[in-house]
């Protein structure tokens, strides 16, 4: 579990052979190259805001990648008591590197967090993110993260909800194509009672793409009242896509809601000809079904210019993929 | 108007063999004329509606289907929806995360880009949504949810017909539109299609019960039985039906077979 917590070490990489990496090759992905490169001195960038500091403005933090780097980053995202913040974590750069990456959120009693990590790093980039999140009493994160971008990433989330009254959001949507694989592995655990957790993760994969979406809540004894939920559609736009899901719920309180589904899938046929029958051609009844299906996730950040822009990006992937 | 002649159909079952519901059906249907197709269930009703439509997965083997003298067969369902035909869907398909403004906006668009009219802009749009949704008592709340999702039977064959009156088809049908409503909704939806009628717009109102013709009254009955019509006749013959019930005409057909 620790190695997920910390900046992966380049002398003992997971393997598939570790559970939790099951679908994930790494060391294949790095490749000699990538994995012989000495990383560079550690970057760090810190985002703290002190007792009932309240920020309006987005704050973007741009992380960029240079062929042939291997960075070791630790992002902190520290908000104290009653701080409110929009963060946007961006992720770009140009050839092959790897990215890897220890993220830590730390939330007091009452902050409010508005996170929304946007990865286009290089096709031929690798990013490992391990991201840690405590939440305190009656804190609120709403989380969104799109993946466009990187050869193999994996985003690797888990929240410890340690305050009773914590509401922890975490929505994404990851768009492959070719022979890029994208993994999201999370672990939820309510610590606390009286928390609400939602997981809600929507995936197009084209070409040869490759999905992973592992989801874990777990509820610890005594931590009753727990609200989680957790979902994750896939659509397979091509017959060579690939997706593997994993959700889990581990309960061990005893008057709790927790639900979990998956589906992955083609686009469905029925709504297909029922837009078709009303004017629509094969292209445009697709195109309209699948942003539908995207922007229902986009549909939770909260801050409604920054939607626009995700969602301007989305188009313009669907229009590259569709046409 | 229509016509359709020697019609044989198939449909693909689950494991993947071709199956004939359709089984040489003629059908002449005039411009501004009304036609009931009435029978009992699984004798290729909806198929038809279908294979008029031009769903996948149904296959024409023989015959013609002709809307003002245009071969539909070798049309693609959009194409056939510009040239007029409507489906009023037995059961509206759900489509998430689409509102109905969105979802009406594009097949207007569509459907004028097609007929090579110019399309609505948003104010043009808004008009012409305001002005037939009120017509059909569909309230502002209604079109602002998503297309079908959550809507009550009385609301979705409302919106059946409000799309029908939007996209101002020459050719309707509609496929068992009165399933699953109360008196009152078949009530609603028959107003919508009584005020579409028109000299130039044809009807075929595919239904399995007598009660919807007394609100939309149609110029011919027709009965179909194993994927063929087998008896036509007039407004009487609804009624002659909904005393008798289908047993005769199937019994009819049995004895024709076995001759």
């Amino acid at each position: 579990m620790t190695t997920c917590l910390r900046i992966l070490d380049r002398d003992a990489l997971p393997t598939p052979k570790d559970e939790q990496w099951k679908y994930t090759h790494l060391g294949r992905a790095l490749g000699a190259r990538l994995l012989n490169v000495q990383p560079l001195a550690q970057q760090q960038i810190l985002v703290h805001k002190t007792v009932g500091e309240i920020c309006k403005e987005p704050e973007k933090i741009v992380w960029k990648g240079e062929a042939g780097n291997h960075y070791q980053s630790r992002f902190e995202i520290v908000l104290e008591d009653g701080a409110q913040a929009t963060i946007v974590e961006f992720h770009e750069g140009e050839g092959a590197y790897w990215k890897n990456m220890s993220t830590e959120i730390v939330l007091g009693a009452n902050a409010r967090l508005n996170h929304i990590r946007i990865q286009k790093d290089s096709v031929d980039a690798v990013q490992t993110n391990m991201v840690h999140i405590s939440m305190e009493r009656d804190s609120h994160l709403n989380s969104f993260s799109i993946n466009l971008g990187g050869k193999l990433t994996r985003h690797d989330i888990h929240a410890v909800l340690n305050g009773s009254g914590a509401q922890c959001q975490l929505n994404g949507v990851n768009l492959l194509k070719g022979q890029q694989h994208g993994d999201t592995t999370i672990i939820v655990e309510h610590v606390a009672p009286h928390c609400v957790s939602n997981q809600f993760y929507r995936s197009l994969l084209d070409d040869k793409a490759h999905g992973v979406f592992q989801g874990k809540v777990h509820v610890h004894r005594g931590a009753q009242k727990t609200d989680g939920y957790q979902l994750a559609n896939t659509i397979l736009l091509s017959p060579m896509a690939k997706m593997a899901t994993k959700p889990e719920l581990e309960i061990y309180a005893d008057d709790v809601k927790c639900s979990h589904g998956t589906t992955t899938g083609a686009l469905d046929e029925e709504p297909l000809f029922y837009l078709r029958s009303r004017g629509l051609n094969e292209s445009q009844a697709r195109m309209l079904l699948i942003q539908a299906f995207i922007d229902e996730v986009i549909g939770k950040i909260t801050d409604s210019s920054i939607q626009t822009r995700i969602k301007d990006m989305v188009a313009e992937w669907l229009k590259k993929q569709l046409n | 108007m229509i016509n359709i002649n020697n019609l044989h159909a198939c449909v693909e079952t689950a494991d993947g063999e071709a199956k004939e519901i359709i089984k040489g059906l003629n059908l002449e249907i005039k411009s501004g004329e009304v036609h009931a197709i009435m029978g009992p269930n699984g004798v290729g009703k909806s198929t038809l509606s279908y294979v008029l439509s031009g769903r996948d997965g149904y296959n024409v083997t023989d015959g013609s289907v002709e809307l003002d003298g245009v071969d539909l067969l070798k049309l693609n369902p959009e194409e056939r929806a510009a040239l007029g035909v409507f489906l009023a869907f037995q059961y509206p398909v759900e489509i998430p995360g689409v509102n109905m403004n969105v979802f009406l906006k594009a097949a207007v668009n569509a459907l004028r880009k097609q007929r090579g009219e110019n399309e609505l802009d948003a104010l043009g749009m808004l008009k012409l949504i305001k002005g037939k949704s009120k017509e059909l008592g569909i309230s502002d709340d209604m079109m602002r949810r998503t297309v079908n999702v959550g809507f009550s039977g009385g609301e979705k064959k409302r919106n059946e017909i409000l799309q029908m009156a939007m996209l101002e088809p020459k050719f309707c049908i509609l496929d068992e539109t009165d399933s699953g409503l109360d008196i009152d909704a078949i009530k609603v939806v028959a107003d919508g299609v009584n005020k579409l009628r028109s000299p130039d717009r044809s009807f075929l109102v595919i239904t399995h019960y007598q009660r919807l013709l007394d609100y939309i009254k149609p110029d011919i009955v027709h009965v179909m039985a194993d994927g063929k019509i087998v008896k036509t006749g007039g407004p009487e013959l609804a009624l002659e039906l909904e005393e008798k019930g289908y047993a005769e005409f199937l019994k009819a057909e049995e004895q024709e077979k076995a001759a």
